[in-house]
């Protein structure tokens, strides 16, 4: 089943850094829809719920040096 | 402190310490490097700087590389990388430090703009008194389910949406309508989460709760304004693209042809369009943000630069000027008694929906039973408890949409309309009637002549009053240089005598609800950039056509919402000139940015090309001209 979560990232200091994040959470495993706001800090990801763990997405989030929080 | 408050701790501030350790590092080894005999220490350091202060830098860089986007972080690792091979430790040092306290900076203001909104989200309480079986029990608010009743006391943020049950307060509604004047708040009335009970304890009786809230839906919706891009984000979004690329290429070209490193290393550290991206976005986002707790929500940012464009505000009347509340101000016979004219109207209009109906309907029930200044008695047997008369239903009614309605009772058919339609069935107006219209409507009324079998019986002047705001919000208008416009289907006498209170510039009456579309299409083809002002409902269509349509009082109707590029939550005219010159504001702060962004750029490539410029200086004003567009685009937050 399709699941979607969102967090709020506050530090973002670019818009090319909300790109990255874009695309590092595209790539984890039964994402299939993400968007990343530079301007709002929102993060928005669609996934697979029995592929996907939403943990991943936070430890994703966090490895390229933002702090994501639950919104 | 323990371990774990200290790990905790430089968590949370990581990037102020890495920022301030690089700096202090940089600073020392930039001293040294005065003293002759120190110049290995010095360089050590300075390196160690650029480490320290570079690690997270190339860390996302390398997240780029693997990502494949191409973002300012990869630029300046590779700047600073290839100054530390050829030597120029301190302008490594002095790259990676601007560039971290700038970003830091960055991060930290762009943290106000993007937690203006979670305020608004925090006014709704966490938990709800809830009545069970008689017992009052507390549960968390959003679990609070529909139609299950909640307690407010006096002082309480109210939880939910909902309708009030029982008891009488005035309620706060700012959060949602921007309204700072509390709201008379009674049985049956509506009430919105995160609104503030003053006086009285309520009993709501659920509509909603949780994430389906007015204030939720509202922000959620203020969030797709603020993403939604505007045609000037795109287009700086999509110079972007190549310009990064471009200057790459240049880069490396230049270092082909002069040899000189630490140009092409400059010109990489000037590489990203910084200020340019993020100028516009944040004057939006700002702008929106503003607005939305003032009780105005805008569409986005396509919305907002074409709000800033506006010359020409069109208002709708009846509801949007007038209070909407319609009421008969006199009734005159003509050889029949008043009272038999008002019963004659409302029967024919009864089962009208137009507002006039209602107020012809509604003056019908309320005339005392035995009439007082006709002469006849027309009281019925059939007169209702509490002095209230019936109106009984015609036999059958045909709407003349926007002329009036042609009923049958007692097998007598019942003409109730304007001029226009007495014109189109033939009907002759004598003199005496023409007189007290003209009179009556010289005074901003409007009136409905009432006919029976051909023949006209009697005429009813209908008042709804102005807004007491609408002539200082037309005034404020006319004083930022924007004409205003009264549209309405109201005869030419009635919308004259208005206008002239409202201190309006220009009337259009008489108008069929379609031609008000048509009007406004005129203005646009006259190079005006035209907004409409109404109810979002009636109105829907030509707050299509308008290249702005503002609804107003759209709390609580989605559909409003939906139609209209601006939405007044509360019923408040004067939102409007704020609105307006908040979105003229904002427009130009887009400008003032995107134009310091540009010159921004040229001075630094032109500066960096003639050898003035080098590392240091380029990523100091880089980050100087992305700060300053940020504080910029802010100042909207507090407009």
């Amino acid at each position: 089943m399709s699941d979607t979560t969102q967090f709020r990232v506050l530090d973002f200091d670019c818009p090319s850094c909300a790109s990255t994040v874009e695309r590092a959470l595209s790539n984890v495993a039964g994402v299939q829809h993400v968007e990343v706001h530079y301007a709002t800090g929102r993060v928005e990801i669609e996934y697979d719920d029995s592929v996907a763990d939403p943990d991943a997405f936070v430890q994703t989030i966090e490895s390229q040096g933002y702090t994501p929080q639950t919104a | 402190m323990n371990k774990q408050s200290i790990t905790q701790y430089y968590r949370k501030h990581r990037k102020a310490i890495v920022t301030a350790t690089s700096g202090l590092l940089y600073g020392g080894g930039w001293s040294l490097g005065y003293l002759t005999s120190f110049e290995m220490a010095s360089a050590a350091i300075l390196v160690l700087a650029t480490i320290v202060g570079g690690y997270d830098i190339a860390k996302t860089a390398y997240h780029e590389v693997t990502n494949r986007t191409l973002g300012i972080k990869t630029l300046v690792t590779l700047a600073a990388i290839g100054a530390i091979v050829i030597g120029e430790y301190w302008e490594a040092a002095a790259v990676v430090f601007l560039f971290s306290l700038g970003s830091y900076l960055e991060g930290r203001t762009m943290r106000k703009t993007r937690t203006a909104l979670q305020e608004l989200l925090e006014m709704t309480p966490d938990t709800a008194t809830v009545r069970h079986d008689g017992e009052l029990q507390e549960v968390p608010a959003r679990e609070v389910e529909e139609s299950e009743v909640v307690v407010v006391k006096p002082g309480g943020k109210i939880p939910v949406d909902g309708d009030v049950i029982d008891g009488e307060s005035a309620v706060n509604q700012a959060p949602v309508t921007g309204e700072s004047a509390p709201v008379h708040k009674a049985d049956g009335d509506e009430v919105y989460a995160g609104t503030v009970n003053q006086e009285g304890a309520l009993e709501i009786r659920t509509t909603g709760a949780g994430s389906d809230t007015t204030l939720e839906r509202i922000i959620r919706r203020v969030e797709e304004a603020q993403e939604a891009q505007s045609p000037t984000e795109s287009l700086i979004d999509r110079f972007a693209k190549y310009y990064t690329p471009a200057v790459i290429v240049l880069a490396i070209g230049a270092y082909a042809v002069t040899q000189n490193a630490i140009l092409s290393l400059t010109l990489l550290v000037i590489g990203c369009p910084g200020a340019l991206v993020i100028g516009p976005p944040v004057s939006i986002v700002s702008a929106i943000g503003n607005a939305a707790r003032s009780g105005v929500l805008m569409k986005g940012g396509e919305h907002l630069e074409r709000a800033g464009k506006i010359d020409l505000v069109a208002f709708d009347k009846t509801g949007t000027l007038t209070k909407g509340e319609t009421t008969v101000a006199d009734v005159e016979g003509f050889g029949v008694a008043d009272d038999e004219v008002l019963s004659l109207a409302a029967t024919a209009e009864k089962k009208s929906e137009h507002h006039l109906a209602d107020a012809i309907v509604d003056a019908a029930r309320e005339r005392p039973t035995a009439a007082t200044d006709g002469g006849t008695t027309v009281a019925r047997a059939d007169d209702t408890d509490a002095g209230r008369r019936s109106v009984p239903d015609p036999d059958d009614f045909d709407v003349v949409a926007g002329k009036g309605v042609i009923g049958h009772t007692d097998g007598q058919e019942v003409v109730v309309g304007n001029r226009a339609l007495l014109a189109d069935r033939g009907i002759d107006i004598p003199s005496r009637v023409a007189d007290y219209v003209r009179e009556r409507e010289g005074r901003g009324e409007t009136v409905v002549h009432v006919v029976r079998d051909g023949d006209i019986v009697g005429a009813i002047a209908l008042r709804d009053e102005l807004r007491e705001t609408a002539p200082s919000v037309v005034a404020a208008l006319q004083d930022a240089g924007i004409e205003t416009v009264m549209l309405t289907g109201d005869n030419k006498r009635t919308a004259a005598a208005v206008a002239e209170e409202v201190g309006i510039d220009e009337y259009r009456a008489e108008l069929l609800p379609e031609d008000k579309q048509t009007v406004i299409e005129g203005y646009q083809a006259d190079g005006h950039v035209v907004a409409m002002v109404g109810d979002g409902i009636n109105d829907a269509p030509s707050l299509a056509t308008a290249d702005v349509g503002i609804a107003m009082g759209a709390a609580g109707t989605d559909t409003a919402i939906e139609t209209a590029d601006m939405a007044l939550m509360a019923d408040d005219l004067e939102r409007i000139p704020y609105a307006v010159k908040l979105s003229k504001a904002t427009r130009w702060n887009v400008l003032e940015n995107v134009g310091l962004a540009v010159l921004t750029v040229t001075v630094l490539l032109a500066g960096v090309l003639t050898s003035y410029v080098t590392l240091a200086a380029g990523m100091l004003v880089h980050e100087a001209s992305v700060l300053l567009v940020i504080l910029n685009g802010m100042r909207l937050l507090r407009y």
